[in-house]
Parts: structure tokens; C-alpha cells; sequence
């Protein structure tokens, strides 16, 4: 009998595992929500503040500002780009080997991969989308010229963040390092992206740094479209910059990859 | 205690070599949290550029608040991180049963098992903020004042370890504590600011159920002698009590732990 009630406990205990890994993803779904709300609110309140005594900050309105810092909250998953704890895995367990001798274009492989994230990261953005408009009052654009404008440079954009992080990414080759790396480019883009203020408020030295790295290009440049903060009869000439970008991000990516692969140690695997 | 502070030393110097061997990756680990803090840093600075101040405070006191924030949040990031990887690293692997058959207390070995050199960088940065805002503000240093500064880190770090510590213990249940943390953990985002830009419920939520405005705003106001200030002496009272609470719902999840058979 004690033996029927231990086997019984201990197949309880492998019947209750499987609604626990159910039950995770589910929690970060919501919990991920919650979390969203959270950082929108405490930039909704601190923008509010902002404007208490003035109208305008940089020519810019309260509600202009919380149009675009709002914006750039729910399309922030354009900076999104994995490749670094990507690499970081692939050398600590092995596979890279067999990336590397696939029959196919290993970056090319990597960018569809990213792109296919980017869109199923946008999707489940839907929801961060409702609590921003419901919540906090978000006014969408309605001119789909304006859509149409942000949509081909939003692409541009992370296409030339996508080969800025292949160039980062092959760092890991050389320290091995992670982790650190990763939280240092995320912090460094948090800023960079142009995410928390918008571009047109920071003195002229600093739009200059921040424009001559990349990570402006996937939310700052396209975002400024979208909002009207950069005139639509602009466009073409924010495409070409970015196109330029892409081109001058992919030579150098593929240049630094060529050299930094023959460093590849393999941890495990 | 003092065969747990040795203890504790062991593990330290032990954790430091392994740190060591890879220099470089200290390096990046500690500059890593820095540049973090350095992005919200610069946004701040950009913004206060254009008003002159946020709700009545001016740039200078939002850095006092966001420097004590930062240094009681090192403190938790450097000792007790290992709480966010409870249910990750221990319990879904199977490693946890090892520190129940040592001879050691297992939310101490927990603890103990790794410090985070990450931490490094948000403690300089939190150093680096609070003597920059008091140089700037031309605070008036007392030994109340200089208690009030030490009460504030160390009951803040408290206030930090143990809502980590409350939230990770579901690991014991739902194998990945790390989404329940955050909930709660996220909050002190908001104490990043003063509390005064908030509507009344969220000063409440930061002040008396998650207490993160108990290690920044109100010893921030006390420091600047401002209205509310006499709260901040609540601080160690709060982490005192979250400490307590923590520890007991450690042991009472771990009566109910039952290992995942990996």
C-alpha cells in the first residue's frame, strides 16, 4: 500500500509538470502585458510632468511627444535582433559548425530568420497597441501615405540594425563573452533608438552622435515619419540615407565576418 | 553567523577567481549596467535641458533620487541575483537537490553561490549620482543625514532582496519564477522619479505595498528637508518586516518543494 501511494504521488508530480510549462507561457504572455503597461505609464506620467507649466518643448506638444514616445514603445521590436546571445548559444553548444557548413547563405539564413521574428514580435505588440490607445489616449495617423512612408523605412531600418548586430555579434568570436554584451548593446540602444525622447529635443551635437550610429535608423527615423515630426514629402530622401546605411552596414558586417570566423573556438557541443 | 560570514568569504574569493580567469567579460559584465543606466541618465538630462523642473523638483534632485534607487538596487544585484534564476537554473535542472543534502542553510548557499559582478556598475553608478547631486545641491551634511543615507541603501537593498525573495519562492510550484518576479520587481521603475509625478494610488502602491519609494524618494526627501522626509526612517522597519516574511515563505516553500526529476 505505501508502495502503491509513492508511485502514485511521484506520477502525480510528472502529470502536474506538463500544465506548468503550459501554464509559463501563458503567465508570460500577460505578465509581458503587464510589464509593457507599466514602463508606458511611467513615461506617460514623467511626459505629463514635463509639460505641467509649458505647451510646447522643441516645438513639439504634449501630445506630439506622447504620440511618438508611445509609437516608438509599441514598435520598438524593430531593434529587436537576436544575434548575439544567437551566436553566444550556437559556440557554446557546437552548432555553429553546422551552420557554417550548410549549403546556404549563413547571413542570408539569419536576416529571413530576424525578419520572421520582427513580424510575429509586431503581431503580439496588438495588445500593448490597445492599452496605449485606451489607456493613455494614443492617436493613431490616418494618412496611409504616412503608413506607407514608415513602412519602407521602418524595413530599411532594421535591415541596417540586423547587419550592425552581425558586425557586434561576431565580437562574441573574439571575447566569448555573452551576456554583458548583450545587456550593453540593449542599454546603449535604449538611447541611441531615439525610444525615450525624440530626436528633435536633444542639443544639435547630440542628434549628430545619435544619427551616425545605426540604431536611430529602426525607430527615431521611421517613427519621426510616422508622426509627422518629419514632413512625408521627405521620404524619399530618409530612404536613400537609409539605403545607404544598409549597403555600408552589409559590406562591413560581411568584411568583419570573413576575418572574425577563422576565430571561432568551439566551447562544446 | 561568524561560521556563515567565513563561509560566505569562501564562496566570494571562489566566485572572484572564476571572475578573474575571464577579465574581459568582468569588464563588459560591470560596464554593461552602466550603459543602461547611462541611456535614462542622458534622457533625463536631455529633458530637463528644455524645463526647469519636474513637478518642483529640478534635475540635480531627480539624480539624488535616481542615485539611491540604483545604489540599493546594486545591492540586491550583486548579492541576492541568484533568486531570479531559482527556478531556471536549480529547480527545472535538478540542481537545487544538491543544496538540500549540504549542511548548509539552502537559501544562504542560494545566495552565496554567485555574485553578480553586473552589480558593480549600477553601485558606481549610484555612488557616482548621489555624491554628484549632493555637490550640486550643496546638501548639509549631518550624522542624522549620513545615517539616514546608510539606513536608505541598506534597508533599500533589504526592500529589494526580499520582494525577490517573496516572488521567486513560487518557483517551488510553477518551476519558472522569473515572470512572477518581474511583476513585481518592474515596479521600482517608477520610483526612479519622484513619487509626486504619480496619481495618489500608485504613490500608495510604492510607498506602502511595494515599498520601492521607501529607498528613494522619501530619504531623497529627507536629505533635501522637504515635506515627507520623516518617512523615509520607515524604511528599515519595512525591509525588516519583507525580510521576515520573505525567509518564512522561503521555508514554506520549501516544505512543498518536490523535485522535478531531472
Amino acid at each position: 500500500m505505501r508502495a502503491l501511494r509513492r508511485d502514485l504521488s511521484i506520477y502525480l508530480s510528472i502529470f502536474g509538470m506538463t500544465p506548468k510549462v503550459f501554464m509559463a507561457y501563458q503567465l508570460w504572455f500577460w505578465i509581458g502585458l503587464v510589464l509593457n503597461t507599466i514602463g508606458m505609464a511611467i513615461l506617460v506620467f514623467f511626459w505629463r510632468a514635463v509639460y505641467a507649466d509649458t505647451d510646447s518643448v522643441a516645438a513639439l506638444s504634449l501630445q506630439q511627444t506622447l504620440t511618438y514616445i508611445l509609437l516608438a514603445q509599441i514598435f520598438f521590436p524593430l531593434t529587436d535582433v537576436d544575434l548575439i546571445f544567437d551566436f553566444g548559444f550556437n559556440l557554446r553548444e557546437g552548432n555553429i559548425i553546422h551552420f557554417l557548413l550548410r549549403p546556404i547563405n549563413f547571413q542570408g539564413m539569419y536576416y529571413v530568420q530576424n525578419l520572421s521574428s520582427l513580424m510575429m514580435r509586431l503581431i503580439l505588440q496588438i495588445p500593448i497597441a490597445v492599452v496605449a490607445t485606451l489607456l493613455f489616449g494614443l492617436q493613431w495617423p490616418t494618412d496611409p501615405a504616412t503608413w506607407g512612408a514608415f513602412a519602407v523605412s521602418a524595413l530599411l531600418g532594421f535591415t541596417a540594425l540586423f547587419f550592425f548586430h552581425w558586425f557586434l555579434a561576431c565580437l562574441t568570436f573574439y571575447t566569448t563573452e555573452v551576456w554583458g554584451l548583450g545587456v550593453l548593446i540593449f542599454g546603449m540602444s535604449l538611447f541611441l533608438s531615439g525610444s525615450l525622447v525624440p530626436l528633435t529635443m536633444m542639443p544639435g551635437w547630440l542628434q549628430t552622435v545619435v544619427l551616425s550610429i545605426p540604431f536611430a535608423q529602426a525607430i527615431a527615423v521611421p517613427v519621426s515619419l510616422l508622426t509627422g515630426i518629419t514632413p512625408l514629402i521627405q521620404a524619399p530622401l530618409v530612404w536613400l540615407t537609409q539605403l545607404a546605411w544598409v549597403t555600408g552596414m552589409w559590406l562591413v558586417s560581411a568584411l568583419f565576418f570573413r576575418v572574425a570566423v577563422r576565430k571561432v573556438t568551439v566551447q562544446g557541443g | 553567523m561568524t561560521r556563515y560570514l567565513s563561509l560566505y568569504w569562501l564562496f566570494l574569493t571562489q566566485r572572484l577567481k572564476v571572475l578573474m580567469e575571464y577579465r574581459a567579460n568582468f569588464i563588459i559584465g560591470a560596464l554593461s549596467t552602466i550603459a543602461l543606466q547611462a541611456s535614462s541618465i542622458l534622457a533625463i538630462w536631455v529633458v530637463m535641458r528644455q524645463v526647469p523642473d519636474l513637478n518642483g523638483w529640478t534635475y540635480d534632485e531627480i539624480l539624488l533620487v535616481y542615485g539611491l534607487i540604483t545604489l540599493a538596487k546594486s545591492i540586491n544585484h550583486m548579492f541576492a541575483d541568484n533568486l531570479w534564476t531559482l527556478g531556471r537554473q536549480y529547480i527545472r535542472s535538478g540542481g537545487f537537490d544538491r543544496f538540500l543534502v549540504r549542511p548548509i542553510d539552502p537559501l544562504f548557499h542560494l545566495l552565496a553561490d554567485r555574485f553578480c559582478q553586473d552589480g558593480v556598475g549600477n553601485f558606481l553608478v549610484g555612488v557616482a549620482l548621489v555624491v554628484k547631486a549632493s555637490v550640486a545641491l550643496g546638501i548639509q551634511w549631518t550624522l542624522l543625514k549620513a545615517l539616514m543615507l546608510v539606513a536608505a541603501v541598506v534597508s533599500g537593498g533589504g526592500i529589494f532582496i526580499a520582494l525577490n525573495l517573496l516572488t521567486c519562492v513560487t518557483s517551488f510550484w510553477i518551476v519558472d519564477s522569473v515572470p512572477v518576479t518581474r511583476l513585481v520587481f518592474d515596479n521600482h521603475l517608477f520610483a526612479q522619479y519622484p513619487l509626486t509625478i504619480y496619481p495618489k494610488a500608485i504613490n500608495i502602491l510604492l510607498t506602502w505595498i511595494v515599498p520601492y519609494g521607501l529607498a528613494s524618494f522619501y530619504p531623497a526627501s529627507y536629505l533635501l528637508d522637504r515635506s515627507l522626509g520623516n518617512l523615509a526612517w520607515a524604511a528599515p522597519v519595512a525591509a525588516a518586516l519583507l525580510l521576515f516574511l520573505g525567509y518564512r515563505f522561503w521555508q514554506f516553500g520549501l516544505k512543498h518543494y518536490g523535485s522535478t526529476g531531472t
